[in-house]
């Protein structure tokens, strides 16, 4: 198999129109569809949908990727096995596949926002007391001692704004 | 080495807090205390960290290994010898005496 990766970008409104062409081509196995948030990549509010399809005998491969706001056309109806992806894509990201299937696929239905948008904020990382904010430089009688007010104070990977009350 | 445990070579920590700090899945907690100690010869007390407590929350660790990377005392280590199995989570909870590597515990 060729293992240099393809990757071409397609417009929102030819996604559909691409992948029939494709699987005319003969690009019939579906390996997978999975979105990624692009917000803090680049500032762009968008999402990028991802797909890879191959030929059967694997002698080559196409991923295709579109950058969306929140809907792109289901390809579900062309490749079923693809309904099981958007579903979890739509539920992660909140992403409409529109004709596709819309029943949640793991998630309670009372969970709120997509957890894997950068936008959601995470409940148990607001409210959970960071382990690393101990500081084992102060005594008891509440003197400092070392360089511990030097130390970030906020933990990695989360962002300032969740922190303010 | 199988990537079973993360063991804790107690008598190399010297309780910097920097796999609590990067821990991604907040597993780890660490309590420790600064004693002086006093050497011969020397005009001042020296500042040593003593470590009282080390635990790591096996029902969250997800074994990404980065406290052991990020360690710069090498006193985390993969170990062979997994965390129990059990239905309780409060087991999972494991601390200095049972955190040792395979052969001390």
């Amino acid at each position: 198999m060729n293992r240099s990766f393809t990757w071409q970008p397609v417009e929102p409104e030819d996604w559909r129109g691409e992948v029939e062409e494709l699987l005319r081509q003969g690009f019939n196995y579906f390996d997978f569809l999975t979105g990624v948030d692009c917000e803090n990549v680049n500032g762009d509010p968008k999402c990028e949908v991802v797909a890879h399809l191959a030929k059967p005998d694997l002698s080559d491969s196409l991923f295709i990727y579109t950058h969306i706001i929140d809907e792109l056309a289901s390809i579900s109806d062309l490749i079923p096995g693809a309904t099981w992806h958007e579903r979890e894509c739509a539920e992660m990201f909140g992403i409409r596949f529109n004709g596709g299937a819309t029943q949640l696929l793991l998630r309670h239905e009372d969970l709120g926002q997509p957890p894997l948008r950068k936008t959601t904020v995470l409940a148990a990382r607001v409210l959970t007391p960071w382990p690393g904010g101990a500081e084992p430089e102060i005594k008891e009688d509440g003197r400092k001692v070392g360089n511990s007010s030097l130390r970030r104070q906020r933990p990695p990977g989360v962002p300032e704004s969740w922190l303010k009350p | 080495m199988k990537h079973a445990f993360i063991a804790l070579i107690e008598n190399k920590c010297t309780s910097c807090m920097l796999c609590v700090r990067e821990c991604p899945a907040w597993c780890i907690h660490l309590d420790s205390h600064t004693v002086d100690v006093n050497d011969e010869g020397a005009r001042r007390p020296r500042k040593v960290n003593v470590l009282d407590s080390f635990d790591i929350d096996y029902s969250l660790c997800m074994y990404c290994g980065v406290c052991i990377d990020v360690c710069p005392f090498d006193a985390l280590a993969w170990d062979e010898h997994r965390a129990l199995v059990t239905t309780n989570r409060e087991d999972m909870l494991l601390g200095i005496d049972e955190l040792g590597p395979s052969g001390n515990s």
